[in-house]
């Protein structure tokens, strides 16, 4: 199970053709740098950093909504981030837009092989994986946060 | 012609940004983008090149090889190409899958090859026409070539280990980790592919990028020379075997040697070291 609007991008996605596909993809891309933090915005969870996972520095962002605990996410890529990462980065802020952290959580890898398409799935595009890797591990943080406040309360 | 390719032993093998701009419409050439990056073409690309990508379009997709000369020949008149056509390569990651594309086209004697100094990166760096416009030609009657020419510039597992064995010249451009042994893909890239780390007994380790400057252009003839002729000690008739991890970055290496500095016999191994270091009992050395 995926997240509602995380669903229809796959239901989208799932039986076009590869080349619709690329198409759609690119468009994605071309939307990345729209999910980069803007001026002025303000966040619960910031981590920015290169790993060896990425070729280039990914920042995710998170913030809360405390009375719904739906989630936002930004991301800022690096110029050297591959096309195929940056149409990723873009379905997902979209994607998990508005989720709990559960369901980010509990997002399984399998959609990414349905959106992408056979074609371009292969061994150098892991880093597909990696974006939705980094959003879950800022999720976890904003968990263990969440318990430790409910403990000490 | 640039003056810094004058002094190269093939300063024909390689072209700038101003001759290509200048060449754009030149009926003699066709200009072809092989990238990493599978949908960088997409996203923009020098107006008239066509997409040949690396795995899709020139290897076997069944068997670990390349195409067959049947299929090279469908390839190449897809894109009207015909063998008088001078084809003309660049793509991300300062060339490294163009000139394993240039590679693999010179397996099946296609010898009317260029490569892009400094790829798309300096392409873009230096404001030149961009368009996603896919270029439509009509296709072309390829004759299939009689052979593939694998025996001139590529080795094989066997090859290599004679040659290891034989103590013959064996450059490893991986970067420094990978050749001690420390990690089993490039620094920035997910560690998979290969159960053992390590390198080739008896290769000297010289990692691809010292070939480069940092636009991704080549370096000059002079550094060059320094690098592989007095420091490494090659001689121009040395029987020279270059590896790296699957064979797009000693492709890089072995253009280098081939076609810049003008070596007589260099074979690129592709197998690399996702089959050397997933093979059973292949010695392998650790450390610098």
């Amino acid at each position: 199970m995926y997240p509602p609007k995380l669903q229809e991008i796959v239901d989208l996605f799932d039986f076009l053709p590869d080349e619709e596909k690329r198409e759609n993809l690119i468009a994605y891309a071309d939307g990345a740098a729209a999910c980069a933090l803007k001026p002025g915005e303000s966040f619960d969870l910031e981590d920015t950093r290169k790993d060896e996972e990425c070729t280039d520095t990914v920042g995710v962002f998170l913030k809360v909504d405390p009375a719904t605990r739906a989630m936002h996410f930004r991301v800022n890529l690096g110029p050297q981030v591959q096309t195929l990462t940056r149409a990723m980065t873009a379905i997902l802020c979209k994607g998990l837009d508005g989720a709990s952290p559960e369901e980010v959580m509990e997002v399984p890898q399998d959609f990414v092989p349905k959106i992408v398409g056979g074609q371009l799935v292969r061994l150098r595009s892991q880093t597909v994986y990696y974006i939705l890797t980094r959003m879950k591990s800022a999720c976890k943080v904003w968990l263990n946060r969440e318990r430790a406040a409910q403990a000490a309360g | 012609m640039n003056p810094k390719f004058s002094h190269y032993a093939h300063p024909e093998a390689l072209v700038d940004g101003a001759w290509l701009q200048e060449h754009l419409n030149d009926p003699a050439i066709r200009i072809v983008e092989s990238n990493e990056d599978v949908l960088l073409y997409d996203t923009g690309h020098i107006p008239g090149a066509v997409h040949i990508d690396w795995r899709g379009d020139l290897q076997d997709n069944v068997q670990r090889d390349y195409i067959s000369p049947e299929h090279f020949a469908a390839v190449c008149s897809k894109n009207g190409i015909t063998p008088d056509t001078t084809v003309v390569f660049y793509g991300d990651k300062s060339n490294w899958w163009s000139a394993y594309a240039l590679w693999a086209f010179r397996l099946f004697g296609h010898t009317k090859v260029k490569l892009l100094d400094g790829g798309s990166a300096k392409w873009k760096a230096e404001g030149r026409p961009l368009t996603r416009e896919k270029p439509s030609f009509a296709p072309t009657k390829y004759p299939v070539p009689a052979k593939r020419h694998d025996a001139d510039i590529r080795a094989f597992f066997a090859d290599t280990l004679a040659h290891s064995q034989g103590r013959k010249p064996l450059i490893d451009v991986r970067s420094p980790g990978e050749f001690k042994g420390e990690i089993t893909h490039m620094p920035e890239y997910p560690q998979e592919g290969v159960l053992r780390g390590g390198h080739v007994p008896g290769a000297k380790s010289v990692p691809w990028k010292t070939a480069a400057n940092d636009d991704g252009t080549f370096k000059s003839a002079e550094e060059l020379r320094k690098i592989y002729t007095e420091n490494l000690g090659l001689k121009k008739d040395d029987d020279i075997i270059a590896y790296c991890r699957i064979g797009e970055r000693s492709s890089h290496t072995w253009f280098v040697l081939t076609y810049l500095l003008g070596y007589d016999r260099v074979r690129n191994y592709d197998g690399s070291w996702t089959e050397w270091g997933n093979m059973v009992r292949a010695p392998i050395e650790k450390g610098s």
